[in-house]
C-alpha cells in the first residue's frame, strides 16, 4: 500500500489530495491513508477525492473496512462522509454490514443508511428492527424514519408498544419525520409519558382534527416552555395541513384556549422570538387566532424567514387597524424583511388616519418598499393622499405604482384627485401626470389632452396621445393618425399603441409605415396594434417577421398573426425552427387548435427546452385526438423534468378520455 | 371614468420556474422550489413599477427589453433583500477589531497598508462601517487604507456613493457614533462624513465572474455575510475559490453569524477567535507558487 508523502505543512498535504488524479494508479490507497491524517481539512479532502474514483463498489468496500477500525474515531468518520457521498454504491456493503458480529458496526451501518436516504434500504433495515442490540434498533428506526415508506411505518409502530421507551421514542419520531402519524388514540395514550410528549405533540400536527386541536391546545397551557413550544409547532403543522374551509374552527379552539391564559401574549411573544421555526410558525397562527395587534411588530419581524412570509401576511392582515397603526410606529425599527412585510400588510390595514405616517415613511424607505407605500396609500380613502400621490408621478420608481393608487383613490375622493392632477399638469410637473388626469378626469380632460397632443415636448405629446383613445375613441384616433407622423420615434410607438387599441377599418392602413419604421421600438408597438386591431391587410407584412433573429419582434409577429387568425402551416413551420424557445411557445399557442399545430406539438415533445416541451404537452392535451395518446405517453415515459411531467400527465389524462 | 384595479398577478408554477432559472443562469442566485410565493411578492413591485401585467410579459421584458439588464440587476436585488444596517453583528464587529486588526497590524507592519473587501456591499453601510472601524483605530492613521464595497446591482451602488441613510440603517448605530461619523442631510437622512468616505471606493461586481474578480485588489480580509445563502452549492463553491483567489495568504474571510463553510470543501482553515470564528486562507507553503 502507498502512503501519502509526509509534508511539514497541513495545507501541503491537502494540496496534494485535491490534485491527485483519480485515475493514477494507487490513488484509492492514498485516499484512504488521507482519510487517517491528523488535519480534518486533509480527511474531509480525501473524503470529496473518494467520491471521483472511477470503482465506487471497491471504494465503498475499503470504506466500510476503515469503519471498523476502533480508535480512529476522525478516519470513521471521514469514512462515514465519503460512504454518503458515493450513493447507491455503497447501499449493498453497508446492508451487509447490518450483518456484522460487532454491534457498533451493525449501528454505523444504520446511522449512514439513514444519511443516504434511498429507499431500496427499507426492507433490510425493517429487518433489523429484530436486532438483539437496543442501540442497533434505535439507530434502524432512526434511519427507517429518513427512508422509509407504508411497511416501514407500519413496523415503527409496531415498536410504540415495546418496553423500551428509547425505542418507543425514537419510533415516534420516525413515524413523525415519515409524516405518517399512529392513528389518534395511540397518540393520546403515548402523552402521559413525559418523555414521549413533546413527539406525540408533533405526532398530532399530522393529524388534522379538532380533537387533536384541542390535545395541543392543553400543551399551550403547560408550564414549560418546551412543551408549549412543541405544541404551538404542532398547531402550526396542522393548520397547513387542514383544507382552508376548516381553518377557522381550527382557530376558534385556539382562541378559546389562549383566552384562558393570562400571560398568552407574553408567551406568544416569547414564542415568536424562538429558534425553531416550526414554533413560530405556530405562534404566528396562534396570533392571528387571537387577533392581538400588539404583537405586530414580532410578528413582522418573523418575516426575516423567508418561508414564514405567507404566514406572517395572513396574521398582519388579521391585527386590524389597530395593528397597521403599530407597524406604522415602528417601522424605522423594523429589520428590512420585516419592513417589506409590513408594508405589504399595511396595503389591507390603512385607513384615512395612515397618510400622515405613509408619507413619513416615504422620506427613508427604499425604492420597493415605497411602491407597496404608494399602494397604501391609495387605500387610505383620504382626500389627503392625493397632492402626495401625485408628487410621485415624478419619480419614475414609483410613477406606475403611483397612478393606479390615484385612480384608486379617485373611487373614493375623485374631486381631490382631479385638481391635484390639474394643478400638476398646469405646472408641467411630470407627462405621466396627463395619463392620470385623462384616466380619472375622463371627457372634460379632453381639451387639455388635443392641447398637450400639441406641446413641444415629445414626452407631454406622447402621453396625450397614448390616454386620449381612452377618454373618446373619435379624439384618439385623429391624434393618432397625427402622432404616427411625428419625427419623435416615442410619439410614433405611442400613436402605433394607440390606434391597435382604438382599431377600425384604416388602421392597417395607418399602421403601414410604422411596420418599416427606423427604430425598432416603433416596429413592435406597431406589430402589436396590427395584432390587437384586427387589421388582416397587414399579414403580409407579419409573416417574414415570425423569422427575425430578434426574438421579440419574432413573438410579436407571431402573437399578431395568431389574433388575426393568420398561423397557417408556413409561419407555424418557420417559427418553430426559430433558436428562441419563446418565439417556439410562442407559436405553439399561436397553433394550438389547428391540425398543423397538433402535428407540430407532436414534433416538439423531444424540445431541447422542457418549457417547450411542456408547451407541447398543453396543446396535445387541449386539442389533440385519440392518435396523440401514444407519442404523449412515450414521451413521458422518457421525461425528467418535473413541471414537464405534470403537463405531460395532465395531457395523457385528457388523452386518455377522448 | 376608467376603472382601476390594484389587484396583483399570481405567478404560475412555469412562470416561476423561467425566472428562476433567468436570475440563476445571470447570477448563480437560487430561488428555492418552495420559495415560489416569496418571490412572487417581491418581484410585485418590480411588475408595478414597469406597469407589467403578469409574470410572462415581465419574463419576456428580462429577455428582451432595452432596459432588461438594469431590470434584471433590479430583479436580483428585489429577491436578495438582505438586511443591511450600520454596525450589524456587533459582535463580530468588536472580533474584528480587538483581535484580528492587531494581527493585521502586525502582519502588515512594514507595508502599512491594509485592504479590506465588503463583498456584496449592498448600499454600502457594512463597507463605511468597517472604515468608521479603521479610523477610530489610531494605529492606523499614517497608513494606506481602502475598503472596498462590491455589488451586483448598480442601483444599490449609486445609493452606496451618495453615502446617505435613513432611520432604518442607523438603528443600531449610538448618538456618539452619529456624532462623529455622519452629517445631517435633509428630512430624516444623514451622511457619512467625507473623511470616511475618502477610505470607501465601490465597484460592480458579480461574485462568480471570475474574470472581473481580477479586478479586486488582493485583500487582507473579506467580508461576505449574509450574501452566500442565496447560491446553490456549487455557486458557494465557485464564489469561495474566488474569495480565496483574492485574499492574501493568512487573509481572513468573515461570514455571516449563521453562515459556515460546512459541506463545501475546506480551501479554508477555521479559526477560533475568542468572539468570532472566521476562516483563514492557509499560509503559503513551499509546493505553491508566490
Amino acid at each position: 500500500m502507498s502512503h501519502l508523502p509526509v509534508f511539514p505543512a497541513e495545507e501541503e498535504r491537502y494540496r496534494s489530495l485535491q490534485e491527485l488524479d483519480p485515475r493514477g494508479g494507487g490513488s484509492l490507497d492514498v485516499l484512504v491513508a488521507g482519510l487517517h491524517d491528523e488535519s480534518w481539512r486533509v480527511r474531509h479532502a480525501a473524503a470529496e477525492g473518494l467520491q471521483r474514483l472511477s470503482s465506487p463498489t471497491d471504494v465503498a468496500l475499503r470504506l466500510v473496512d476503515v469503519l471498523g477500525e476502533r480508535g480512529e474515531t476522525g478516519a470513521r468518520n471521514a469514512a462515514a462522509e465519503a460512504l454518503v457521498g458515493l450513493g447507491l454504491a455503497a447501499l449493498g456493503p453497508l446492508v451487509k454490514l447490518l450483518g456484522h458480529p460487532d454491534p457498533d458496526q451493525r449501528k454505523f451501518a444504520a446511522d449512514i443508511l439513514g444519511q443516504l436516504g434511498l429507499h431500496a434500504a427499507e426492507a433490510p433495515l425493517v429487518q433489523a428492527l429484530e436486532d438483539p442490540d437496543l442501540n442497533v434498533r434505535v439507530a434502524v428506526s432512526e434511519a427507517l424514519g429518513r427512508v422509509g415508506s407504508e411497511h416501514g411505518a407500519r413496523a415503527l409502530e409496531r415498536l410504540l408498544n415495546d418496553a423500551e421507551p428509547l425505542l418507543r421514542l425514537s419510533a415516534l419520531e420516525g413515524l413523525v419525520l415519515l409524516r405518517r402519524p399512529p392513528p389518534l388514540p395511540v397518540v393520546v395514550s403515548l402523552l402521559d409519558d413525559t418523555r414521549l410528549r413533546r413527539s406525540a405533540f408533533r405526532a398530532l400536527g399530522l393529524i388534522p382534527q379538532v380533537a387533536a386541536t384541542e390535545l395541543l391546545c392543553q400543551g399551550l397551557e403547560s408550564s414549560t416552555r418546551s412543551v408549549r413550544e412543541a405544541a404551538l409547532a404542532a398547531l402550526g403543522m396542522q393548520a397547513s395541513l387542514v383544507e382552508s374551509a376548516r381553518r377557522g374552527e381550527l382557530e376558534a379552539v385556539i382562541h378559546a384556549a389562549l383566552r384562558r391564559l393570562p400571560d398568552a401574549v407574553a408567551r406568544l411573544a416569547q414564542a415568536l422570538e424562538s429558534e425553531d421555526v416550526t414554533v413560530r410558525a405556530g405562534a404566528l397562527l396562534a396570533v392571528a387566532a387571537l387577533g392581538e395587534a400588539s404583537l405586530a411588530v414580532p410578528v413582522a419581524e418573523a418575516a426575516r424567514e423567508d418561508r414564514l412570509l405567507r404566514d406572517v401576511l395572513s396574521t398582519l392582515g388579521r391585527l386590524g387597524a389597530e395593528g397597521g397603526r403599530t407597524l406604522l410606529a415602528g417601522m424605522s425599527d423594523l429589520s428590512a424583511p420585516a419592513r417589506a412585510a409590513a408594508a405589504e400588510a399595511l396595503v389591507d390595514l390603512v385607513d384615512e388616519t395612515s397618510v400622515t405616517p405613509l408619507c413619513a415613511l416615504l422620506e427613508w424607505a427604499e425604492d420597493d418598499l415605497r411602491g407597496v407605500v404608494v399602494r397604501a396609500l391609495g387605500r387610505t380613502r383620504s382626500p389627503e393622499a392625493a397632492s402626495p400621490l401625485v408628487d410621485l408621478l415624478r419619480d419614475s420608481a414609483t410613477a406606475g405604482a403611483a397612478t393606479r393608487a390615484l385612480g384608486v383613490l379617485a373611487g373614493s375622493c375623485r374631486g381631490a384627485v382631479l385638481a391635484a392632477l390639474e394643478e400638476a399638469v398646469a405646472r408641467r410637473a411630470t407627462p405621466v401626470a396627463v395619463a392620470a388626469l385623462g384616466r380619472v378626469g375622463g371627457a372634460p380632460a379632453l381639451p387639455s389632452l388635443r392641447k398637450l397632443a400639441r406641446d413641444v415636448d415629445p414626452r407631454w405629446r406622447a402621453a396625450a396621445v397614448e390616454v386620449a383613445g381612452e377618454v373618446d375613441g373619435g379624439v384618439g384616433r385623429e391624434l393618432a393618425r397625427a402622432a404616427l407622423a411625428d419625427e419623435a420615434a416615442p410619439v410614433r410607438a405611442a400613436g402605433a399603441r394607440a390606434m391597435g387599441r382604438l382599431g377600425g377599418s384604416e388602421a392597417g392602413a395607418l399602421l403601414r409605415s410604422a411596420l418599416q419604421d427606423e427604430e425598432s421600438s416603433v416596429r413592435r408597438a406597431a406589430v402589436d396594434a396590427v395584432g390587437e386591431s384586427g387589421a388582416t391587410d397587414r399579414v403580409a407584412e407579419l409573416e417574414p417577421l415570425v423569422r427575425h433573429p430578434d426574438g421579440a419582434l419574432a413573438v410579436a409577429a407571431v402573437r399578431a398573426l395568431s389574433r388575426l387568425g393568420r398561423v397557417g402551416a408556413r409561419v407555424l413551420r418557420e417559427a418553430s425552427n426559430h433558436p428562441d424557445a419563446e418565439v417556439v411557445k410562442a407559436v405553439l399557442s399561436a397553433g394550438a387548435v389547428s391540425r398543423e399545430g397538433v402535428a407540430l406539438a407532436e414534433s416538439l415533445l423531444e424540445h431541447p427546452h422542457w418549457d417547450v416541451r411542456a408547451a407541447a404537452a398543453r396543446v396535445l392535451g387541449e386539442s389533440g385526438g385519440p392518435e396523440s395518446l401514444g407519442p404523449t405517453r412515450r414521451a413521458l415515459e422518457a421525461e425528467s423534468d418535473a413541471l414537464a411531467r405534470q403537463a405531460l400527465a395532465d395531457a395523457v389524462a385528457r388523452l386518455s378520455r377522448r | 371614468m376608467a376603472r382601476f384595479d390594484d389587484s396583483r398577478p399570481e405567478m404560475s408554477a412555469e412562470e416561476f420556474r423561467l425566472l428562476r432559472d433567468h436570475v440563476y443562469s445571470h447570477c448563480g442566485i437560487l430561488v428555492h422550489e418552495d420559495m415560489k410565493f416569496v418571490m412572487e411578492r417581491r418581484l410585485w413591485p418590480r411588475l408595478e413599477a414597469l406597469g407589467v401585467s403578469d409574470f410572462s410579459v415581465y419574463h419576456r421584458y428580462l429577455r428582451y427589453d432595452a432596459n432588461r439588464h438594469a431590470e434584471l440587476e433590479a430583479a436580483v436585488e428585489s429577491l436578495t433583500t438582505h438586511e443591511t444596517y450600520f454596525f450589524r453583528e456587533p459582535s463580530q464587529l468588536k472580533a474584528f477589531r480587538e483581535e484580528l486588526l492587531p494581527l493585521l497590524e502586525k502582519r502588515n507592519a512594514r507595508t502599512k497598508r491594509l485592504r479590506l473587501w465588503s463583498a456584496g456591499c449592498s448600499s454600502g453601510e457594512e463597507a463605511y462601517t468597517l472604515a468608521m472601524l479603521l479610523k477610530d483605530e489610531r494605529r492606523f492613521e499614517d497608513w494606506d487604507v481602502e475598503v472596498y464595497g462590491s455589488d451586483i446591482s448598480r442601483r444599490v451602488l449609486s445609493m452606496a456613493r451618495s453615502a446617505e441613510y435613513g432611520p432604518s440603517a442607523l438603528r443600531a448605530t449610538s448618538a456618539d457614533l452619529l456624532e462623529r461619523f455622519f452629517v445631517p442631510a435633509g428630512k430624516a437622512k444623514v451622511r457619512v462624513r467625507d473623511d470616511v468616505r475618502s477610505m470607501v471606493s465601490f465597484g460592480h461586481h458579480n461574485l462568480l465572474d471570475e474574470a472581473g474578480s481580477q479586478l479586486v485588489m488582493k485583500m487582507d480580509a473579506v467580508f461576505c455575510r449574509n450574501v452566500m445563502i442565496y447560491f446553490d452549492q456549487s455557486a458557494r463553491r465557485r464564489v469561495l475559490r474566488i474569495l480565496r483567489d483574492r485574499l492574501v495568504p493568512g487573509g481572513y474571510l468573515l461570514l455571516g453569524h449563521s453562515e459556515n463553510l460546512l459541506n463545501l470543501g475546506a480551501d479554508f482553515e477555521l479559526v477560533h477567535l475568542r468572539g468570532d470564528l472566521v476562516y483563514r486562507r492557509p499560509e503559503l507553503t513551499g509546493g505553491e507558487a508566490r
